[in-house]
């Protein structure tokens, strides 16, 4: 059965660059657990995600609304009580969910289809809260973290082949837990993504906040003290942002009762350090507890804002300073859900488009090659008159919603780009010059370090790119021509002679490869992506 | 029946001392009955529950050896409607200590708490089903949390501390319920069950065990029995009590406080799981109200969520509601339901007399 809802157009006549409102409109939502706006079809549109024990229910984005899907899963031992996550972790092109319960974990793996799921259920017990995809071991293949109420928390690296590995300790250690929000950020911009945890609860120690800096060789050294991050207020969840684009990543640690503290503003020193810069900045009066605040730009004016519940958003002002403003929802989980730019929310059976304003935007769509497919980790950055802005690719935020995985910017009044930047895990770095504004922007890792080089000596072309088994080497005389195939690193991984204008490239590992073809004296190179 | 009147006293490190001058040798009259319960602290945990010999052959009948003393706290946790059967034990010539009407008694090294979950009426053969058997046992330096899980033949019972769920059907008062039990894993026992990250017992307060019990030999009173037996030094005449909650006879806010107590108070307190919330449930708090949350703005709003309402406070006089703590116990889900653990059905009786309470308030919060 198929009905499909039709968009209420609500284009208002606006005038002020910073005019920020909402328009509510009913959706025909299913399942207990609402949480969640994610692509699902592979099509890099938002859609609304809800589940029950055996089904996914998917509100599909499409020109014209939503078209209802629901898809029957094998019976979950876990739900998403606690938190949901998404992320593509077997790499199928399709996300992956993460239902967080009060006793476990529960995997729901797409099947490679869109439409089937596996499910995996790890035997461990964990107090779920906050849960993440993210690479933590920096191999290409994403990883699940999640936050233990009561106990150290735990994290499944990926081994590949829906099959994974489960481990406790060392990422949010004490003992009887107190972890409750993480999120992965790259604090000292060094290139590889850092986990802060948000804590709360019982005695100091336990709900000091957790700072673990990625030293780069798969180890992880807790340095919250040193960066004057070990707060002790009571928090859920921490909204991570450069909120003044000077190029790091600044912290707002919202708490969720004020019994030891009220909410802080930390600016990111850009040497390992933050000061608070709460006093004066409007957060200092910010009354509200929540357990959930995730940095949003809602007006795309350039200026990260707030979200977090008690119906209240907080728009930054351009100076590290705050306004709360009302809307007519509280909790919620963000995403572009009429592809117009304007990040909207969905709470419960309601869709609040954002009614947008006359900024510009663009919005990125990472898909990783030799990292992991939804380019989570990589840090973006956005060059335009007005500066600087910068994003990580983030799955999971705040506490218990999931948000869109495309990455968001507003530009003002800026009518153009000068670039965009995208560093992945991976240490590829990709960058478009001057993109069009206003509409998405799909980046695959590597693309623009495509091109063919030194054409004028020998002409030949390749497909399919990407590639899996074989690939075609098309041009004149190139039988027996001989060739090698570089990692993108530089290593030497085949060499051979062209037969039959293919080479078989099954043995290669995913990544990008050089393939270098010589004849006559004549060198030409391609690079490519083997799947 | 008393316990030996010291004619040997078995201190903790296991030294035996004589310490009578006139009386040297057994007496003319029976010989003092000696507890048959094994515990050697660098043992344990034990494999088998039977291990501990805490309970005559069968083991299923849980029938007590001589030493271990049933008690009972006036007002209980809910757990999901099981049956509970508790135990104390005590290393011989030891004993523990009044600490105070709310606290929790002082128990010398050695000491077993034993706590037997357990339906009756359990279809399809409506017979009984014990569960687990959770001991708490006072080592030298901590509370150690040690469970042992029934085999389906009931003959048994092994240390398990991995947790699981145990689908039961059983007929409650006539009607038949169903729940997904929950076993603890053993991560979960100290969010309760501690004061500071120092593990504590919980049911073992004076103003829980102030009451009488209908022992075997006859009706007394179980802080006297624990006193004649050994097991307690001495405690004082006048012990502020909680009421049983579901004694309809006993005045409704005493009932919703003495609930408030035994359920939320071991988190909702100055040292525990949530001592970031407002409200402190212990029944010697709660006569000052807004540590019942009576007025008080809920941290959280709760209303995005199924079934989560609308509360403007987490207790509005006159206004279930307007009430969070209604909300918090009238669910399942379990972001939001209160206890946050033990708890996975509504306690319907519980919620009618919070619900009964609620709306007998008066008060505008303004």
């Amino acid at each position: 059965m198929r009905s499909k809802l039709l968009l209420l157009s609500t284009a208002l006549g606006i005038s002020s660059q910073a005019q920020l409102s909402f328009t509510a409109q009913n959706v025909p939502v299913q399942g207990t657990y609402r949480m969640c706006v994610v692509d699902m079809n592979g099509d890099f549109l938002d859609d609304i995600v809800s589940v029950n024990s055996n089904t996914i229910f998917v509100l599909e984005q499409t020109e014209s609304g939503f078209e209802p899907k629901s898809y029957q899963t094998p019976v979950a031992e876990n739900l998403p009580g606690w938190s949901f996550t998404a992320g593509d972790f077997n790499g199928d092109g399709y996300n992956d969910l993460l239902y967080g319960g009060g006793s476990g974990v529960t995997f729901m793996l797409s099947d490679g289809t869109g439409s089937g799921f596996i499910k995996k259920t790890p035997s461990q017990y964990i107090f779920s809260q906050r849960a993440n995809f993210v690479d933590i071991n920096n191999d290409g293949l994403l990883d699940a973290y999640v936050c233990h109420d009561v106990a150290p928390s735990v994290y499944f690296l990926n081994l590949g082949f829906n099959s994974m590995s489960s481990h406790q300790g060392g990422l949010g250690d004490f003992p009887s837990g107190g972890h409750y929000g993480s999120v992965w950020i790259d604090y000292n911009n060094d290139g590889h993504i850092d986990l802060h945890i948000s804590k709360c609860g019982g005695n100091e120690e336990r709900y000091t906040d957790n700072l673990y800096r990625n030293n780069g060789d798969g180890t992880f050294t807790e340095v919250a003290a040193e960066a004057g991050l070990n707060l002790k207020t009571q928090t859920w969840s921490s909204a991570w942002a450069d909120y003044d684009n000077d190029g790091w990543m600044d912290v707002m640690v919202g708490v969720s009762s004020t019994s030891t503290g009220g909410h802080k503003l930390m600016k990111n020193n850009g040497d390992g350090t933050f000061t608070d810069v709460t006093a004066g900045s409007g957060i200092d009066t910010f009354s509200g507890t929540s357990w959930e605040y995730i940095p949003i730009d809602f007006n795309n004016d350039g200026y990260v804002d707030i979200f977090g519940s008690g119906n209240k958003i907080l728009l930054n002002n351009g100076d590290m300073t705050f306004t709360p403003i009302s809307v007519g929802f509280s909790t919620g989980s963000a995403g572009d859900l009429n592809n117009d730019g304007f990040i909207d929310i969905f709470a419960q059976d309601k869709v609040y488009f954002n009614d947008g304003n006359e900024n510009n935007w663009i919005k990125i769509i990472t898909i990783g090659t030799e990292s992991n497919r939804n380019g989570i980790g990589a840090r973006v950055e956005l060059y335009s008159a007005m500066g600087k802005q910068i994003r990580d690719v983030r799955s999971g935020e705040g506490f218990s919603q999931m948000g869109t995985l495309n990455t968001h910017f507003g530009i003002g009044t800026d009518s153009e780009i000068i670039k965009v930047v995208v560093k992945w895990p991976s240490g590829i770095v990709d960058t478009v010059e001057n993109p069009p504004i206003n509409q998405p922007l799909v980046i695959v890792e590597g693309e623009t370090t495509m091109s063919v080089t030194d054409v004028e000596n020998l002409q030949f072309s390749i497909y399919p790119n990407p590639v899996k088994e074989t690939l075609n080497i098309q041009g004149k005389s190139l039988e027996n021509a001989d060739y090698q195939i570089h990692h993108l690193t530089g290593t030497l991984v085949m060499k051979g002679k062209v037969s039959n204008g293919k080479v078989n490239v099954n043995s290669l590992t995913k990544g990008i490869y050089i393939i270098s073809v010589t004849q006559d004296g004549k060198t030409s190179s391609y690079k490519f992506i083997k799947q | 029946m008393k316990k030996t009147s010291l004619w040997l006293v078995f201190l903790l490190a296991g030294i035996l001392f004589s310490c009578s001058s006139d009386n040297d040798g057994f007496p003319g009259e029976e010989a003092e009955e000696v507890s048959p319960v094994v515990l050697d602290l660098g043992a344990i945990p034990y494999p088998k529950l039977s291990d501990y010999q805490l309970f005559k052959s069968p083991l299923s009948e849980l029938n007590p050896v001589f030493g271990v003393i049933p008690y009972e706290p006036i007002s209980s946790l809910f757990t999901d409607y099981a049956s509970k059967k508790r135990f104390i034990w005590m290393p011989e010539g030891s004993s523990a200590t009044f600490q105070g009407d709310g606290k929790t008694l002082e128990f010398p090294v050695g000491t077993i708490l034993v706590k037997n979950f357990y339906y009756e009426n359990v279809l399809p053969n409506l017979n009984k089903r014990i569960l687990e058997t959770r001991l708490m046992i006072r080592t030298q330096n901590e509370w150690k949390f040690l469970n042992y899980v029934w085999n389906e033949e009931q003959t048994e019972a092994y240390y398990d501390m991995e947790g699981r769920f145990v689908p039961i059907t059983w007929m409650q008062n006539g009607v038949q319920k169903e729940v997904n039990y929950r076993i603890p894993n053993g991560a979960e026992c100290l969010s309760c069950h501690n004061s500071a990250e120092i593990p504590l017992p919980i049911g073992t307060k004076p103003q829980s065990l102030n009451k009488n019990f209908a022992y075997a030999e006859g009706v007394k009173n179980q802080l006297q029995k624990l006193k004649e037996f050994g097991y307690l030094n001495d405690y004082p005449n006048q012990i502020q009590t909680v009421v049983n909650y579901s004694d309809q006879s006993q005045p409704l806010e005493l009932r919703v406080r003495s609930y408030f107590d035994i359920n939320c108070a071991h988190c909702h307190s100055e040292q525990g799981f949530c001592n970031y919330r407002a409200p402190r449930f212990a029944f010697n708090m709660t006569d000052y109200q807004p540590n019942l949350g009576i007025c008080v703005t809920p941290d959280e709003d709760i209303s995005p969520w199924t079934n989560g309402g609308n509360p403007t406070h987490i207790i509005k006089p006159g206004h279930p509601e307007n009430s969070a703590v209604y909300y918090r116990l009238n669910t399942t889900l379990e972001n939001i339901r209160m206890p946050l653990r033990g708890r996975t059905l509504i306690h319907e009786e519980a919620v009618a007399m919070v619900e009964q309470w609620i709306s007998s308030l008066n008060g505008n919060c303004e």
